[in-house]
């Protein structure tokens, strides 16, 4: 999937919320062994430089999330009145 | 009266990107120390540094505590010198005696305590200060060890105590002691012997960080603060002797039933037989102004440094929001 184009989906006010969110279900969940290294470490890297709830650190966020908590992240899309991102992530873009 | 040092207190029984997020989220959030502890069950505490180390900024971090027996001191002394490359100047050495049970259970013989800490520390400050250590000591020799490599600067050494002759020495040859506590009454306690320590060595108590380690948990929701401190209280309770259950007047006959029920792996007796007495002799929670209110308490006593040990609340990344947003802002 294509996640800085996905994150184009979601509205600017928005990008913090999600931010907070994503990074919850991955702090938290117990499918640690999913995370890839890789991405583990891109995302203390955006973390560090501050950048984690800007697009390009919601993106890294959003795969990280999907990664390890699918479920939970899709039903967070839709709480968060986020019909287009859920539909383009079901889609596969 | 100097603003209060915050520490911070990581168990890396999880993944070392779990704990590298909530290093740079408590840097963010204000924390001054970051602290891992060293236990063979979990991940390896240097690994963990070396993580914490790469991905934070400006926090100082070290050891929550590391003992002179699991490893011989002239490793420790390399592992501590080489992760202040990584980020110098902000690493510490924490070392403490080591439990007693966690030594057994690999074999190790915990004999001779004071020697093994003071010797080691010793070994410490001469192979980082680029020194050949060459003694006999009571527990630990040497026959001319020497690193091939420079330390930058001086690494300062926190002394992990809890009796009163650990304390005294803690506050003779630390440049911090970490006083493993909750209660005022505890750390009032562990503070004079501290102070005779450092007196002793003819310093000043402004030498030595005097730091609460504590048990702590935080949560708007008073219950939700209590329920995750529980679990963590219901060991701590179960692994002290008699005399300090009685000092902070808990019913021994109900920590034997509390210890009884945790030895057999019957958790929700054990949990259900944890009262609000322990909870107040072992833990700091509460909501946030309960927990600056007791925090202050301690500042009174004469603490520089208070650390938010485990659990530290429900959910870790929301109570490192909250101390950061709340109670740090108020010793700051």
């Amino acid at each position: 999937m294509d996640y800085p184009k996905l994150v184009e989906l979601v509205p600017a006010e928005k990008l913090g919320p999600l931010s907070d969110q994503l990074l919850n279900f991955i702090l938290t969940t117990k499918n640690e062994g999913k995370m890839p290294t890789k991405l583990a470490n891109a995302m203390l890297s955006k973390m560090q430089q501050g950048s984690i709830k800007s697009t390009i650190g919601v993106a890294v966020l959003l795969e990280a999330a999907l990664t390890v908590e699918p479920e939970k992240t899709m039903a967070a899309f839709g709480e968060m009145q986020l019909a287009q991102l859920a539909e383009a992530v079901k889609g596969g873009m | 009266m100097a603003p209060l040092k915050f520490g911070i207190e990581f168990v890396p029984k999880e993944p070392y990107w779990k704990l590298a997020a909530y290093a740079i989220q408590a840097e963010n959030s204000g924390f001054d120390n970051l602290w891992i502890t060293d236990h063979y069950g979990n991940r390896n505490v240097y690994v963990t540094l070396a993580a914490a180390a790469i991905y934070t900024n400006k926090i100082t971090f070290g050891t929550g505590v590391t003992n002179p027996w699991m490893v011989n001191p002239v490793i420790t002394a390399q592992a501590i010198a080489t992760l202040n490359e990584l980020a110098p100047g902000r690493v510490v050495l924490g070392m403490g005696a080591g439990d007693k049970t966690t030594l057994e259970a690999v074999g190790i013989d915990m004999g001779k305590p004071l020697a093994a800490v003071r010797e080691a520390i010793d070994m410490f400050r001469k192979l980082t200060a680029g020194e050949k250590v060459a003694f006999q000591g009571e527990v630990f020799k040497a026959a001319g060890a020497k690193f091939n490599f420079k330390t930058a600067n001086r690494i300062l050494v926190y002394v992990g105590a809890q009796g009163p002759k650990m304390l005294e020495m803690a506050g003779k040859i630390g440049d911090g002691v970490l006083i493993n506590a909750s209660h005022p009454s505890d750390i009032q306690f562990a503070v004079q012997m501290a102070n005779e320590g450092i007196k002793q060595a003819g310093k000043s108590p402004a030498d030595v960080d005097i730091t609460a380690y504590t048990s702590f948990s935080v949560n708007q929701d008073p219950a939700k603060a209590v329920k995750a401190a529980t679990p963590v209280v219901a060991f701590i309770v179960a692994g002290s002797p008699a005399p300090v259950l009685e000092k902070h007047k808990i019913d021994v006959a109900k920590a034997d039933e509390l210890r009884g029920a945790l030895k057999v792996g019957d958790f929700p007796k054990a949990l259900a037989a944890v009262t609000p007495e322990m909870l107040e002799a072992f833990s700091i929670c509460g909501t946030p102004d309960t927990c600056i209110e007791k925090i202050a308490a301690l500042q009174k006593i004469g603490i520089s440094q208070f650390v938010v040990g485990s659990p530290i609340g429900t959910n870790v990344k929301n109570s490192i929001d909250l101390i950061g947003s709340k109670i740090i802002p108020h010793f700051k």
